[in-house]
């Protein structure tokens, strides 16, 4: 399997993916994208398994990519690792079709509990 | 009471001006930062300054920074007047020197409400 | 019509609130011990000790607006900041670390303590992308949480400061 990590700071993607082997799941390719837009186009050009996405980003925000992606027909499982974890955000990313949303700061359980269903 | 509404869309400064002036005060309308330093210069000095954030020639921010330097307007209540997709460059103008901020669109009511706790309601409309 | 000003005007819709009846300290110290434990390391604590800081210092933050609109400012030494960056980089940390990866790193712990605690005020709020660099000055002294600890020995404060003046009369603390 593959899987999409979107985030604007290099250091959250390291912690993602480290934090991804932690959990297990490391025998799967790891594709890096810096924004939102980035992540847009790299759905297409690398057809990942999973998304996961922050939600601040510069050039497109998490959100606004994964509306882009479910406007162009993908259905990609997509999940958002963000420091926003209000109930409002967690609302607005199920609207939009995501699985989960896992709040900064998170744990390899934290990723287990939410990943397992999609990525088992 | 006295303001001047900034703003380079013409029916931005009607609709704020007209709130304004429901709510009793004399106001100036100037279309960016620079035509509202030029109004100020001119010694019309309002109690109140409504400004937008993203004009031409002249932005909010500059506005802001502007009038901020110079002492003769420190009287000045900066209100900022951006719409949400501006929302994390409030911060910035606020930094700068506004007071307040109104997000886009708004109610007369929200803007009223401000006022008052800015303590810039005109007296006969206060009660 | 009555010239008295009886406090009825300031009309019950619209208040602002200042920090301090929003948050305290000692959620902002959870927050943050969340998040040291998380992306510093597993036995990384925060002592509630203040430490001055002094010589040469820099800051990371990101802004919160809404309800309560302002700023979360963590500001530590620079050796510090660096120490921090290469906890969260771990195996990965360069030999020499460049000023892109301290700003990345220190930004992007002042974006999940930002995070939660917008998660923890009043919303709907909006939180800005992470900047670093010189501190925003405090707009308000009335209206600051800050608190101060020591990482590793070291001192660092993490400051929940509004962005607005105080109003017309209200007390300047």
């Amino acid at each position: 399997m593959k899987i999409l990590v979107a985030d604007d700071s290099r250091v959250m993607r390291q912690i993602v993916i480290r934090t991804l082997r932690q959990a297990g799941y490391d025998d799967h390719d790891i594709v890096e994208a810096e924004d939102g837009a980035d992540a847009l186009a790299k759905v297409t050009s690398e057809k990942p398994d999973l998304v996961l996405s922050d939600w601040n980003m510069p050039n497109m925000t998490g959100i606004e990519c994964l509306q882009a992606m479910r406007a162009s027909g993908s259905a990609v499982p997509f999940g958002f690792v963000t420091s926003e974890g209000s109930p409002e955000m967690r609302e607005k990313a199920a609207n939009a079709g995501a699985l989960f949303l896992i709040a900064k700061p998170f744990t390899a359980d934290t990723f287990n509990e939410h990943l397992d269903g999609v990525i088992a | 009471m006295r303001a001047l509404v900034i703003d380079d869309s013409r029916a931005m400064r009607r609709i704020v001006s007209g709130i304004l002036e429901g709510l009793g005060y004399e106001t100036q309308q100037a279309g960016h930062g620079r035509e509202g330093l030029d109004v100020l210069d001119g010694g019309w000095l309002p109690e109140l300054v409504c400004v937008d954030w993203n004009m031409p020639v002249m932005d909010g921010l500059q506005f802001v920074s502007a009038v901020r330097a110079n002492p003769a307007y420190r009287q000045l209540t900066i209100m900022m007047v951006t719409s949400e997709s501006e929302h994390t460059q409030i911060v910035r103008a606020l930094a700068a020197g506004a007071h307040e901020y109104m997000i886009k669109p708004f109610t007369a009511d929200a803007f009223r409400d401000k006022l008052a706790l800015l303590g810039l309601l005109p007296q006969e409309v206060a009660l | 019509m009555n010239d008295v000003d009886t406090g009825e005007r300031r009309r019950s819709g619209e208040t602002r609130p200042v920090i301090t009846e929003l948050i305290d300290e000692a959620t902002v110290q959870s927050i943050a011990e969340d998040a040291w434990t998380a992306l510093v390391g597993e036995d990384e604590i925060l002592l509630p000790i203040p430490g001055e800081l002094t010589g040469d210092i820099v800051s990371s933050w990101v802004d919160v607006v809404g309800p309560w609109t302002g700023t979360v400012v963590l500001t530590t030494g620079r050796e510090t900041a660096a120490g921090l960056t290469r906890a969260l980089l771990g195996d990965h940390a360069p030999d020499e670390l460049e000023d892109e990866d301290i700003a990345d790193a220190f930004g992007e712990i002042a974006n999940v303590v930002g995070g939660n605690v917008k998660a923890a005020l009043p919303g709907p709020s909006a939180l800005s992308l992470p900047d670093v660099g010189d501190a925003p000055a405090v707009r308000n002294p009335a209206d600051v949480c800050r608190l101060d600890v020591l990482w590793r020995g070291e001192p660092l404060s993490i400051s929940v400061q509004g962005a607005l003046p105080a109003l017309p009369g209200a007390p300047q603390n």
